[in-house]
């Protein structure tokens, strides 16, 4: 199961509250993932951002004092072990990630970026509200994932959305099963990539993460993903600027879109679309194997 | 006499219950109001009621009816209708994959388009469809018919036994075993009829799709492909 969402405000408003819309979808399609969720949302840009989820047994003050020796200064420090913090000027984005792995193995990237706030954990979508206040963020678009687990760990690293990690600013959300992931997997790790979790889901990040290394446009990487992926998904995909969907060639995992003049919306089922935006659009169904995309106050991109 | 019941602020099975207790009561007409995609909803009601959803619903509506006439003023999820027995299902707006699936008798209208999978294994009945249909419409069905007035996805009506299909538009590629007939005057007069009382429109001309039967037997002739396969 799982279920997924996906909002992008056509106007751009930075203080459309996003937030709220994407945890009203979140728990109408609770019942499809009761065992963690998540939230990715995109703001207009400001400061390198980070957030990590320290290691475990390591306290809070020896963890902050060596992130700050890396150039990471903490400004908020939530009771469940995750950590804000923003990035000094002149910091090499590119590298940081492997120089906290560095010194401070064992802690985890969430998310970087100057637009990306990406909150996840164990629980409802009401439990995370009551962690985060959601409710409460501003932006132009997001994604969010309701979970429920059938191949790996329930934790909070397991949980979606992903960070794409090496890629600021990206986020993805899954439903359905990549089959060929040990396999790809494999291959991506021959070539130095890494993989933080064992949920198939985060394959995507790192795909998305190698096309973009190779000069691929994000448009051309969703696409070619139809055919490098086999099994069963329908996955979302987000960056400062657009708002993406991808359908397996069978339509194996149910994804309902509407479009109208102020919003696009996505969602696993219509129950998330009409009980947080009401009556007054048509809802479609996506053709299998088709790519949509659109970016912020731009016309839309679909195709099959 | 009509009566009303409201979905906000009740459980599914809440919806359910009213559903039935005021088909108990006596009513023959009911408004759901505002179901706002639920799934479930209205399932194998056995009495010969007229529903009226004022808005989408979500999966499996209207599945196992025995009878009743059901009308949806918006959009229909996944699995609409599957193996009802008889009765009507009136779709306004697009229906997900596998609406009318296995349905048995009775009429399926959708007058927007329906996702992959439409009128797979039906047994009977008609299956209406406005506009497109998805991949694999069809498939392996036994009987009935299916009309589809805008265009058919690929696959259409693989490894069908029997039954017809109607396409208005292009069909994207057929199925295993299916030949394209030329329409008789009785299925043109036949299709001319249920349009004009569902009240669509469809093209002057049909493609007529039947089973080409050479998958009802064995053919020594695969023997070898078989002895591959297995």
């Amino acid at each position: 199961m799982c279920g997924i969402v996906g909002y992008l405000d056509k106007k751009s408003d930075p203080e459309y509250p996003i937030g709220r819309t994407l945890l009203g979808m979140l728990e109408a399609l609770s019942c499809r993932g009761p065992d963690s969720a998540g939230v990715a949302l995109f703001d207009s840009p400001g400061d390198w951002h980070i957030r990590l989820s320290g290691p475990e047994g390591l306290n809070s003050e020896s963890f902050i004092e060596a992130l700050r020796k890396l150039g990471i200064a903490v400004h908020r420090h939530y009771n469940n072990g995750v950590y804000d913090a923003v990035l000094s000027k002149g910091a090499d984005v590119s590298t940081l990630e492997d120089q906290i792995q560095l010194a401070l193995p064992d802690t985890e990237v969430i998310c970087l970026g100057r637009c990306l706030a990406l909150v996840k954990q164990v629980g409802s979508p009401e439990k995370l509200e009551a962690t985060y206040e959601i409710s409460k963020r501003a932006g132009s678009h997001g994604i969010g994932h309701t979970r429920l687990s059938t191949e790996s760990r329930v934790d909070l690293s397991h949980s979606q959305p992903f960070w794409a990690h090496g890629v600021p600013d990206l986020a993805t959300v899954h439903n359905g099963h990549i089959t060929n992931y040990h396999k790809l997997r494999r291959l991506y790790e021959q070539q130095g990539y890494r993989f933080y979790t064992e949920n198939d889901s985060e394959l995507i990040g790192v795909y998305l993460r190698c096309c973009l290394e190779h000069k691929l446009p994000l448009e051309d990487a969703l696409r070619a993903s139809l055919d490098d992926f086999d099994g069963s998904f329908s996955y979302l995909a987000a960056t400062d600027d657009t708002l993406a969907y991808v359908r397996d060639r069978y339509g194996f995992k149910p994804l309902m879109v509407a479009e109208t003049d102020q919003f696009v919306a996505i969602a696993t089922e219509e129950i998330a679309l009409r009980q947080t935006l009401g009556e007054d659009f048509v809802v479609y169904e996506p053709s299998p194997g088709s790519v949509g995309i659109w970016h912020t106050q731009q016309p839309a991109l679909v195709s099959t | 006499m009509t009566c009303s019941i409201d979905c906000h602020g009740k459980t599914t099975r809440e919806i359910n219950r009213a559903i039935r207790q005021a088909i108990a009561a006596g009513e023959r007409e009911i408004r759901i109001l505002h179901p706002d995609a639920r799934h479930n909803l209205g399932v194998a009601l056995l009495e010969p009621v007229r529903i009226v959803y004022e808005g989408s619903v979500g999966y499996y509506c209207a599945g196992m009816i025995d009878g009743a006439q059901v009308e949806i003023r918006g959009s229909a999820g996944w699995g609409t209708a599957e193996s009802m027995l008889n009765g009507t299902v009136l779709i306004d707006g697009n229906a997900g994959s596998g609406v009318a699936a296995s349905i048995r008798g009775g009429t399926v209208v959708v007058r927007g388009d329906a996702a992959a999978r439409a009128g797979v294994s039906m047994k009977g009945g008609t299956l209406l469809i406005g506009a497109n249909c998805g991949y694999m419409a069809g498939f392996m069905m036994q009987k009935g018919k299916i009309v589809i007035c805008g265009d058919a996805g690929d696959a259409l009506a693989d490894s069908m036994y029997e039954g017809i299909v109607f396409v208005g538009g292009k069909i994207a590629s057929l199925g295993n075993d299916t030949v394209v007939e030329e329409p008789t005057s009785e299925d043109e007069s036949w299709l001319a009829t249920l349009l004009h009382q569902y009240n669509l429109r469809g093209p002057n001309r049909f493609k007529k799709v039947v089973s080409g039967r050479k998958l009802w037997n064995f053919d020594k002739k695969d023997l070898e492909v078989w002895r591959a396969a297995l």
